[in-house]
């Protein structure tokens, strides 16, 4: 087990199983949230936070598509069964605690988006070695820089004083969405032969 | 690698030395984590310390909390390690975010220290540190951990320092940027939203306090230590020559000789705070030297005044 992606090719290039593995496990956590985004976002603008989420839509769809493209791509025979777990696991779930549905699910879905943009650090997985002109190293870091702004609609939503009252489900909700995500990054990593020494990054 | 439990977080932390010596706990700034200070490690339990270092609650490998933390829970935190240290005498220290976190301490739980060095730090956010952590905090979110550490690494350290590494400076964010992570270090920043200035508990500081700050620091400039100066009444003023923010990284021989020194003045019964003004030597071991009577020690020409 390392604690980065590789061993590298000679030209400084992540193996193809690796990308594979790795993209689609973002593809699936980012496809998902887009979705949601696209149900959850109103048709007009309530509030001037909500702009953020609007940009956030195009962004994860971005982020799928630059997967899509950038991934050397290989067969995976192992993959289904992680990936409907994946899928599974993105699935709205009202926040306990919250009286209005809406609510609730709104909460869920920011809680998912903060977990993806705070918990995962594709980037962080990249040896020094990595060559930095991939697609897919570049992918990568692309992400991981995109995700520090990206993180901003949900911080924004989830801290806002409206809120306050929620303060405790709230977090909670995010707290138990952080744990799921990173349990699931990290299961898929085992699976490609990197473990992170410290299982709160990466 | 041992953890303290808090609530439902685990803080990781690190304990070196002998069990029966006298403790120092060191407490990290904003961005950093508890290995950057192994050389204090190593330098005090030469010296017979037993040293303690951790990681605050959403640093490095102690757990991060997704949307609050509260200055009170790491107090918390480091009552929680302090109790990890027995009964012998306690001495702490820590820089920039942590030397406040180590004024809160002793302003809590002064009965239980022997002695205090907050560095680089402050009391209360003036105008210039509130627009500048206002500025940081943004550049954090826009550009992530590694333009966070862009700006303060030529904001706290020297040409000296800066000069050889120019070329590796890759290298030298690495870990920073690897244990980090942006959302942690926005809470730890956000932290300050309901700051309240300390300065009118700063008098119930009984413990003997030796304040050092950087000849040339930026960030918290001297009027900020000078503060701490005026209030905390067992107190003296080290002023580090040459030095910027971030002297702990440039000059550890240098600050863990005089954290030495102060726990040896202080045990001995040999420290007399007097809100005394001191030049640090330049290398450890060299003689304290006191501000020139006469000359102004808030201003960087040598103009005539008087401490306040």
């Amino acid at each position: 087990m390392s604690q980065f992606l590789g061993p590298l090719d000679s030209s400084g290039r992540v193996p193809p199983h690796q990308q594979t593995r790795v993209a689609s496990f973002l593809m699936s956590l980012h496809g998902a949230l887009a979705r949601q985004l696209a149900i959850a976002l109103p048709g007009q603008l309530k509030a001037g936070w909500q702009t953020e989420l609007n940009a956030q839509l195009h962004r994860e769809a971005e982020i799928v598509s630059l997967l899509l493209r950038a991934t050397t791509w290989v067969p995976d025979l192992a993959l289904p069964w992680p990936a409907l777990s994946w899928e599974a696991a993105w699935l709205p779930k009202p926040v306990e605690g919250v009286a209005d549905v809406r609510d609730a699910l709104a909460i869920d879905i920011a809680a998912l988006g903060h977990a993806a943009h705070g918990v995962i650090r594709p980037a962080a997985l990249l040896p020094v070695e990595a060559q930095a002109q991939d697609p897919f190293v570049m992918a990568l870091r692309r992400i991981e820089f995109e995700s520090g702004r990206l993180i901003q609609a949900q911080i924004l939503f989830l801290k806002n004083d409206d809120l306050k009252p929620l303060r405790h489900a709230v977090s909670s909700a995010v707290e138990t969405r952080h744990a799921q995500v990173r349990k699931l990054w990290t299961e898929m990593l085992d699976g490609i032969g990197v473990r992170r020494s410290d299982p709160t990054i990466g | 690698m041992p953890f303290l439990t808090l609530g439902s977080y685990r803080i990781r932390y690190e304990l070196a030395g002998p069990a029966n010596g006298p403790a120092y706990v060191l407490v990290n700034g904003l961005t950093q984590y508890a290995e950057l200070w192994a050389a204090y490690r190593d330098a005090l339990v030469a010296q017979r310390f037993r040293v303690a270092t951790f990681d605050l609650l959403g640093q490095g490998a102690s757990d991060k909390p997704s949307l609050f933390i509260s200055q009170d829970d790491q107090v918390e935190a480091l009552h929680l390690l302090i109790g990890e240290l027995g009964n012998g005498p306690v001495f702490l220290s820590g820089i920039s975010f942590g030397g406040l976190l180590a004024l809160r301490y002793a302003i809590a739980h002064g009965e239980r220290l022997a002695g205090l060095v907050p560095m680089s730090t402050f009391a209360e956010l003036s105008p210039q540190l509130l627009l500048l952590g206002n500025a940081l905090r943004t550049g954090l979110i826009l550009g992530g951990t590694s333009y966070l550490q862009d700006l303060l690494l030529p904001m706290n350290l020297s040409d000296a320092w800066l000069k050889p590494l120019l070329k590796n400076l890759d290298a030298v964010k690495r870990q920073g940027w690897l244990v980090n992570d942006v959302y942690a270090l926005q809470n730890l920043m956000e932290s300050f939203l309901d700051f309240e200035p300390l300065t009118p508990k700063l008098s119930s500081i009984s413990t003997p306090t030796m304040i050092l700050n950087g000849e040339f620091d930026f960030l918290t400039p001297r009027a900020l230590h000078e503060t701490l100066r005026v209030h905390i009444p067992d107190s003296s003023l080290v002023i580090i020559p040459k030095a910027y923010h971030a002297f702990t990284l440039e000059k550890p021989a240098l600050t863990a000789d005089l954290l030495s020194r102060f726990a040896g003045d202080v045990l001995a019964g040999r420290w007399q705070g007097n809100k005394a003004i001191w030049i640090a030597p330049d290398e450890p071991g060299g003689a304290m030297i006191p501000f020139p009577a006469g000359h102004d020690h808030l201003r960087a020409i040598p103009a005539s005044g008087t401490a306040t």
